[in-house]
């Protein structure tokens, strides 16, 4: 038997591992896999040529799996763009030019690349064009639940809504069949619960052309719209949704599922593999009809599937999206539609098997077997004792050491703190809830500005390297340009570190050579004159430049530097550095607690016998910062000593 | 009606390896051709917040979502981690856990403040659980990972442990396959004794 060897790649997030014999297998085979994986490997097979994305969860593991695979396959463009519509347009060149593109992005990344993406929907593509948005029901790390579903009938590009990982992976190689087939984008919408969804998945054959420069001479097609143009275009792509309905009227992601009675189920996405639970705890029997073309609606496979039913119950997450469309379809036919409009389903939140089970026992008035509040109230009874353990800065942050030093600077001060996407969002948490806004990426300083014609005390926004890049240097220019008066304070911590530590254009590597962009050079040839960069990991010294500039009559810029620790701990793995803990000195320490107050620090905990600090060596990551906050020096490094 | 459904909750704090722990199973899953779905939670990449994994085996799971009171087994790398997914567990369900805390800034400076007099202990906990089920694990994971030879091998021994429960639906064997196939080369030895170590220790508390 041929021994197939298993590669372990330490994947680019928080250390999570990734086996990738499985993602480059040259055959068809059945695997284990999470849904964002199943889509990477669906772009492999789809013979994809250029990929960009930006990070943005719950996508991410798309853009890292591609990543660490790109250097296997000389043919795929890999890359990290600036934010989510320089990405969107990068795939959507090569695929203008005559290759296959895509990129994947969060549901709110949409919004940054919708400019692009509506008017791709009038120009089409020439070579196939999938872009996947991911929603997040619960925004469980958004800061909406935006449905991304009314994006397609709106552009007028086709949408398809897979419910697994396995269709998730089907979607995606269909999506470019449709996209090639109509010169059209496809849009594939997932949520949370299929992207992080991990299951059988039966992949295909992994065949991939070389790429060949081309001809723009052989493309004979424009990509613009203007005017009568645009008119027309649009006309255009309005007719080609007409023949997509018909073709999805055919298409295997839409299912029935045979049942018995007057009332059926109308459903999509993850809510239908709660719904097929759900009927197996009411013991029920009911047809269900799964819509995987969200956009146009199989009218026809919708309007047989209703025909002899007296009631069809619709459940989807979100906005009643399939119930308005679905309402007005079946105006005519004596229907009663129930879902949200009706108050038995929610419009907020995720849905689960119990939430599906009560929507459904409310329609049709049985009681559930089970009472699941009780249940839940009677373990939030026993959850009382329990401390909280809120996101929380990891040990050896940069952010939490120039947080500590602004804190010193502006503790006697009245200042109002607009705040940004990143980890650094963070701060509107417990313990330091410091926060006067927070909207998407880059809106600090957009937000600043209005704020200083108005208010009397200092503004201060708070942006890091990526979300700087991504979408605040338009503001920094306007505050400029516009003689603005308010400080900036730029978190440099080398990658985009919440979504897992991707690179950014102020980065120094990427997934192929890359040129590192100085984000000083950057901020003072846009013209601001005061500029003070700082040293993260030195809290103390931080606290007289940070006065300075939040002092002056203007638009300074603080750049306070220090590596991401779990970026930085993972070069100094690659390295064969250690990663040297600090200690306590037992004799020395007085409890004075200076290491715990106002820092925050996981590693630090206390012995309760000599209510000591105590320093946790398997958190603690050795950047010597809670050892310069005590004042009697009882901390020091364990210069790798093991004590136990 | 006998369901073909097996409900395990695992959870943990960010950085202790609990994706190995659901990663290990699936793939055993796989290679069994026995139906898998998990619902995972990724998202904020930084370390010390609550994760969890829910892991559902058979053909009747179909949502990746374990619904209230159907987790037949919560496997966790962390006290307090348990008991903040209680609601998952099925009456008597099964509950394999760390006896290590690791206690939250919040709840330290707490202390320090003297809000609270002093951090919530092993017992606290156990307590709380006892209200759903009496099948309580507390397993010193730490010091059997130490005594395998690294301490950043709990979650095999914990996986060791699972492989001793009676009901649990997958031989001892195909589990250790797969730990082979999955860590990296040079700590196969050091991984497979901590999961003897586990499943001995699970054997030995019936």
């Amino acid at each position: 038997m041929k021994t197939y060897i298993t590669l372990l790649i330490f994947m680019i997030t928080q250390g999570e591992f990734m086996l990738i014999d499985d993602l480059i297998y040259p055959d068809a085979k059945k695997t284990f896999m999470i849904g964002n994986q199943a889509i990477a490997r669906a772009v492999l097979e789809s013979d994809v040529k250029v990929t960009a994305f930006f990070p943005g969860s719950p996508t991410n593991e798309i853009l890292d799996t591609l990543y660490m695979l790109s250097g296997k396959f000389e043919d795929l463009k890999m890359e990290v763009s600036a934010n989510e519509k320089v990405a969107l347009e990068t795939a959507a060149g090569a695929a203008m030019a005559g290759v296959r593109g895509f990129t994947s992005m969060k549901s709110v990344g949409l919004n940054v690349a919708s400019d692009t993406f509506f008017t791709l929907g009038y120009t089409g593509v020439n070579a196939g064009l999938v872009l996947l948005i991911a929603d997040d029901p619960h925004a469980h790390s958004s800061q909406s639940e935006q449905d991304g579903r009314y994006y397609a009938e709106a552009a007028h590009v086709p949408m398809l809504e897979p419910s697994s990982a396995q269709e998730a992976y089907e979607a995606v190689k269909y999506g470019f069949e449709l996209s090639e087939k109509y010169e059209v984008l496809s849009l594939i919408r997932t949520t949370t619960r299929v992207n992080h969804q991990s299951s059988n998945v039966e992949i295909g054959q992994l065949d991939r052309t070389p790429l060949e420069k081309r001809s723009w001479k052989d493309v004979h097609k424009k990509f613009y719209t203007l005017g009568a143009r645009a008119r027309e275009l649009k006309k255009n792509s309005l007719k080609k949704l007409s023949s997509i309905q018909e073709d999805f009227e055919e298409s295997t992601l839409n299912k029935v599922v045979e049942g018995e009675g007057s009332t059926g189920i109308i459903t999509s996405g993850v809510s239908y593999l709660h719904v097929l639970e759900a009927l197996d705890v009411l013991d029920l029997d009911m047809p269900v009809l799964k819509i995987g073309t969200t956009y146009p609606l199989p009218e026809n496979t919708i309007m047989d599937f209703i025909d002899g039913l007296e009631q069809v119950i619709i459940v989807e997450e979100l906005m009643p999206y399939l119930e308005d469309r679905i309402t007005q379809l079946a105006k005519n036919s004596g229907l009663e539609i129930r879902g949200k409009r009706s108050g038995d389903f929610g419009m907020v939140g995720e849905y689960d098997v119990p939430c599906v089970v009560k929507g459904i026992s409310t329609v049709i008035e049985k009681d559930p077997p089970k009472d699941y509040d009780k249940i839940v109230k009677k373990a939030e009874e026993m959850k009382g004792i329990l401390p909280k353990r809120t996101p929380i800065f990891c040990a050896g942050c940069p952010h939490r050491a120039t947080l500590w030093a602004l804190q010193q600077s502006i503790k006697d001060k009245d200042y109002v703190f607009n705040n940004d996407i990143g980890c650094y969002s963070m701060f509107l948490l417990e313990p330091y809830e410091i926060t006067d806004s927070l909207l998407c990426m880059g809106s600090s300083l957009g937000l600043s500005s209005g704020m200083q014609h108005v208010l009397d005390e200092k503004v201060i926004a708070m942006i890091g390297d990526s979300t700087l890049f991504h979408a605040g240097l338009p503001g920094l220019a306007n505050a400029v340009h516009n003689k603005h008066d308010l400080t900036l304070v730029v978190l440099d911590n080398s990658v985009t570190a919440m979504t897992g530590q991707q690179p950014n254009p102020g980065s120094d590597f990427g997934p192929d050579e890359v040129t590192e962009i100085d984000i000083e050079a950057v901020v003072k040839s846009l013209g601001v004159e005061k500029v003070k960069k700082i040293k993260a990991f030195e809290p103390q010294d931080n606290t007289d430049d940070i006065n300075d500039c939040i002092g002056y009559d203007g638009v300074s810029v603080i750049i306070s530097e220090g590596p991401c620790a779990l970026y930085h701990d993972r070069l100094k793995r690659k390295q064969g550095e250690p990663i040297i803990p600090n200690r306590v000195d037992d004799d020395t320490c007085r409890s004075i607690y200076k290491c715990i107050r106002d820092f925050y620090c996981p590693a630090i905990e206390l012995d309760m016998d000599s209510s000591h600090t105590e320093i946790k060596k398997d958190i603690c990551d050795g950047c010597m910062v809670c050892a310069k906050l005590c004042p009697i020096d009882a901390i020091g490094s364990t210069g790798g000593e093991k004590d136990e | 009606m006998s369901e073909d459904k097996f409900n395990i909750m695992l959870s943990g704090v960010g950085g202790q390896g609990l994706m190995l722990l659901s990663q290990t199973i699936g793939r055993a899953c796989s290679n069994m051709d026995k139906k898998v779905i998990t619902g995972e939670q990724h998202g904020l990449s930084q370390r010390s917040g609550s994760i969890y994994v829910h892991l559902r085996l058979g053909e009747d799971a179909h949502s990746p979502l374990i619904p209230y009171g159907e987790a037949d087994l919560m496997v966790s790398l962390e006290g307090m981690e348990v008991l903040r997914n209680l609601e998952y567990l099925k009456p008597d369900g099964h509950i394999i856990s760390s006896n290590r805390l690791m206690h939250h800034p919040i709840e330290t400076n707490k202390v320090v403040q003297e809000e609270i007099h002093e951090y919530i202990t092993i017992e606290d906990i156990v307590e709380k659980l006892e209200e759903f089920t009496k099948n309580i694990y507390m397993i010193d994971s730490l010091s059997l990972a130490k005594e395998a030879g690294n301490p950043r091998t709990e979650n095999v021994v914990l996986l060791g442990t699972v492989a001793a429960i009676s009901d649990f639906p997958l031989e001892k064997d195909v589990l250790k396959e797969v730990v082979k196939e999955t860590v990296p080369e040079k700590t196969i030895e050091v991984n497979l004794k901590a999961f003897e170590l586990g499943y001995k220790e699970g054997v030995k508390n019936g």
